[in-house]
């Protein structure tokens, strides 16, 4: 019984003492890996950035292996020497592994190093990068997709008007609006009151501007034809003086430049709601029988339409604001939707080259279906089977259309 | 301007311009007549002082050539003072494209007036060109290339593609063609359906605004 | 000539500024930055036009004793005072680098008591015009308005308190029919398809248009007929 006893005893205090000698050693090992250094980042490279025009390197590194124990970022430091003093351009965040010094000079040869960083300031410096010098590219690379996609679109244009000037006719379907814009003018004609032309609240800086102006010009032709008074009251000067240019020309080729006063088009002001005041004043006091909104608008499309509809006039509304045409579909008797805008003026001219433009655009159509219907395809063979193959061509589909961040 | 005095000036036009909404009357009319005049004032001045000012007549030098020692020296004075080449001389094209837009006024000459026209037209549509085509042809085409592997990216394909279809002009809305296109309409309903429900609510937030200022700000009615 | 130079001109600057998007090297890369800035200067240029004509249209009316001849004189009278308060910066710092919206100056208190309530008036007219076009667009006459109905309803009554209570007593498997839900799914899935297709529309619509416009195959901008 004592023998036991005594034995319990021993071995109870061995196992005790085993007990904490293991504790304390677990202590000392973290302890330890609290004293031993940081790793460094490793494999940096410099390289010139590409597709650009100069003064610019992405620094390239491996991330430390000690990314998930505390590091908080790495400071990237810069010299134009490899054993002179180094300084600091820029920081990235943990887990990132790249970064863009565009800060540097063409002419100049610099050198790079990469320092991992913890929360307690602790600082872990890489090797130094080969040297490394910026330069401009007369090519980027990177747009070569959009060159691609693009040329094969323009390629499209240029043949189909190349095409019609040779005097191939191509069938275009009908568009209500613009198909009611002979109706509307004569209208106004028969009602003795005038036309109002609304060409966006944007400058000529506006590709829909463009495409109001030049369409103004269509209608303008037909309503000097119907002799009826014009009123086009425009929010921006250089608007202003194209717009008078347009109706003027429009009025000399439909023989009627007795007809033309300058005071058919006029300037009201830039700002945007002070120009929607002017509008609805002309609406409700000279109570036009035809209104067009043709370009670009903001809110105040709403204002203007639903002023138009009060008086009772008919409105053919046509923009590619994506947030204005509900309000243009919901108040407007015709809208032309996006695309159909630029359209328009080819359409209203009739003229077998401007037609034929259509159809290149209608090629650029083709093509984007296409990539959408083959490129969903091939993801959904490849999320099937997981192949390779498919996985391969889908990423190359995605490649073709896709947009690199400058 | 004294507090009540400048409140009650705005409120006078505040009601002005709600007045319409019953009909024309001399009131509105006055205040239509007020921010035409007023507005195009405010934004020829905004625009002289942000575009003519920095960009032309100080980037020339002219600025400092009429007295204001405290503006850097331009690329006139770099270019007769220092014998220095800038950058900044190439602002004398657009300086000489907004004269020739003023030649419009000589009827002679007024020819003239179509070369910066055409200048404006030509590179905005070179520069939109690349523009539009990234961001919404290449952009919108990529984030639709999506598996076939759920119900939302099927009605995705579907409506984009069939919205495209809707907007051929080069064949007839006949048969399965149609019919693809009658589907896209729909989309497109929807589209435009979705943005008049988003827009309604921030509208009425606009009028409650003003009602706020009439009722709270000026008339203290409302705390 | 007179009508060949422009097109020249169009053709040119427009096939350069295509041709430097794929050019970063100097000068292509900055062009299209630089063509911006000059066109905010002709811009200024060509107000003066405006201006112009915004006082002889109005000078004509009270002139003439057109019918409303003395809105005209508030016109001309509101266009000048501003013109002034702001170019000679009254009742602010004077001289060219002066503070224009200096607190105080005449221009300012010009801005803010009747530039502001004008123009945030005139945006809250929206409130009612939405009402109006709403009452008229929601009368359904046929299959397309019924759909731009129900999802516009759909959307409105989701971001209303009054919407989240409707269906909330639906039971789980069927919450995908709530209405937030079903407004959420609207906008990410179908509208998101529709915009998509107008987008795309429009990015080819313009490479068209601009094509014609630098090719000279649309001159109408000029005040030139097509060939």
């Amino acid at each position: 019984m004592k023998t036991f006893s005594y034995s319990f005893i021993f071995y109870c205090l061995l196992g005790l003492i085993l007990l904490a000698t293991t504790d304390g050693l677990a202590q000392v090992e973290s302890s330890d890996s609290l004293l031993s250094p940081l790793l460094p980042p490793s494999e940096v490279i410099a390289e010139d950035h590409p597709g650009d025009a100069g003064g610019a390197i992405i620094v390239r590194w491996k991330l430390s292996p000690d990314e998930d124990k505390g590091i908080t970022g790495y400071e990237i430091l810069r010299s134009a020497s490899p054993t002179a003093e180094f300084s600091s351009v820029g920081f990235a965040a943990t887990g990132a592994n790249r970064y863009v010094d565009a800060n540097t000079e063409d002419s100049l040869t610099y050198y790079y190093k990469v320092v991992a960083i913890d929360a307690d300031r602790n600082a872990s410096e890489s090797e130094i990068s080969p040297p490394v010098r910026s330069s401009p590219q007369w090519f980027n690379f990177h747009l070569l997709n959009l060159l691609i996609i693009g040329g094969l679109i323009c390629g499209a244009v240029i043949y189909f008007i190349a095409h019609a000037k040779k005097g191939k006719k191509f069938f275009l379907r009908k568009i209500a609006g613009l198909e009611a814009v002979d109706e509307a003018i004569g209208r106004a004609t028969e009602m003795g009151r005038p036309i109002l032309f609304i060409p966006g609240i944007l400058d000529m800086d506006d590709v829909q501007t463009i495409a109001g102006i030049t369409i103004l010009g269509r209608v303008a032709k037909t309503i000097a034809q119907y002799e009826t008074k014009l009123n086009v009251p425009t929010s921006r000067s250089i608007v202003m003086s194209t717009a008078m240019e347009t109706v003027k020309e429009a009025y000399i080729s439909a023989g009627r430049a007795d007809a033309y006063s300058d005071d058919f088009v006029h300037y009201v002001t830039d700002e945007q709601f002070g120009y929607v005041a002017a509008v609805d004043g002309i609406m409700v006091r000279e109570k036009p029988a035809t209104c067009f909104y043709i370009g670009a608008f903001f809110a105040e499309s709403l204002i203007m339409a639903e002023t138009g509809n009060s008086i009772g006039a008919i409105q053919i509304a046509g923009t590619a604001m994506p947030a204005q045409l509900p309000f243009f579909v919901a108040a407007c008797d015709y809208t032309l939707i996006g695309e159909e805008l630029f359209a328009a003026s080819a359409y209203l001219s009739g003229e077998p080259k401007q037609l034929g433009s259509l159809k290149g655009q209608d090629v650029g159509k083709i093509i984007a279906m296409l990539a959408i219907v083959i490129g969903a395809l091939l993801e959904t063979f490849f999320a099937i089977s997981g192949s390779s193959f498919f996985g391969s061509l889908a990423e190359l589909v995605h490649k073709l259309f896709s947009i690199v961040a400058s | 301007m004294d507090s009540f005095f400048s409140h009650t000036l705005a409120a006078i036009l505040t009601i002005g311009i709600i007045s319409f909404l019953y009909k024309d009357n001399p009131l509105y009319k006055f205040c239509e007549s007020l921010f035409i005049g007023v507005s195009a004032g405010y934004w020829f001045v905004q625009q002289y002082y942000a575009n003519l000012l920095p960009k032309l007549f100080d980037n020339l030098g002219i600025t400092r050539m009429l007295g204001a020692e405290n503006v850097p020296e331009g690329a006139l004075q770099k270019l007769f003072l220092h014998g220095e080449w800038s950058e900044d001389l190439l602002y004398l094209i657009a300086g000489i494209l907004g004269v020739m837009m003023l030649l419009r006024l000589v009827s002679r000459i007024g020819w003239i007036s179509r070369w910066p026209m055409a200048f404006i037209v030509g590179s905005i549509s070179g520069l939109y060109f690349i523009t539009y085509f990234q961001s919404n042809a290449m952009r919108q085409m990529q984030n639709t290339i999506l598996p076939l592997n759920s119900f939302n990216n099927l009605v995705l394909i579907v409506g984009t593609v069939t919205g495209i279809i809707y907007f051929y002009f080069s064949k007839e809305h006949k048969g399965l063609f149609g019919a693809a296109a009658r589907v896209g309409v729909y989309f497109l309903m929807v589209t435009f359906g979705a943005s008049f429900g988003y827009t309604v609510m921030s509208r009425m937030s606009l009028l409650i605004g003003r009602v706020d200022f009439l009722f709270g700000t000026w008339l203290g009615l409302v705390k | 000539m007179r009508r060949q130079i422009p097109l020249i001109i169009t053709f040119i600057v427009g096939s350069v500024l295509i041709i430097s998007v794929f050019i970063p090297h100097k000068p292509f890369g900055q062009l299209g930055e630089n063509f911006s800035v000059y066109f905010d200067i002709i811009a200024v240029f060509a107000f003066i036009l405006g201006a112009g004509n915004l006082l002889r249209v109005h000078g004509n009316r009270i002139y003439r004793k057109h019918k409303d001849w003395p809105y005209s004189v508030v016109t001309v009278a509101g266009f000048t005072v501003m013109m002034i308060a702001g170019l000679f910066k009254i009742g602010g710092s004077p001289g060219i680098t002066g503070d224009l919206t200096e607190p105080g100056s005449m221009f300012e208190e010009l801005y803010m008591y009747v530039f502001t309530p004008l123009m945030a008036t005139m945006f809250a007219l929206l409130a009612f015009f939405v009402a109006s076009a709403s009452h008229r667009a929601f009368r359904a006459k046929n299959k397309e308005a019924t759909v731009l109905l129900l999802a516009a309803f759909v959307i409105l009554l989701g971001r209303t308190p009054f919407g989240v209570k409707l269906t909330s007593w639906l039971p789980d498997p069927l919450s995908f029919l709530e209405i937030p839900n079903l407004a959420s799914w609207i906008m990410s899935v179908p509208n998101m398809a529709g915009q998509r297709a107008i987008m795309v529309g429009i990015a080819l619509g313009v490479i068209a248009m601009a094509l014609r416009v630098i090719l000279g195959v649309e001159r109408t901008y000029l005040g030139a007929d097509s060939e």
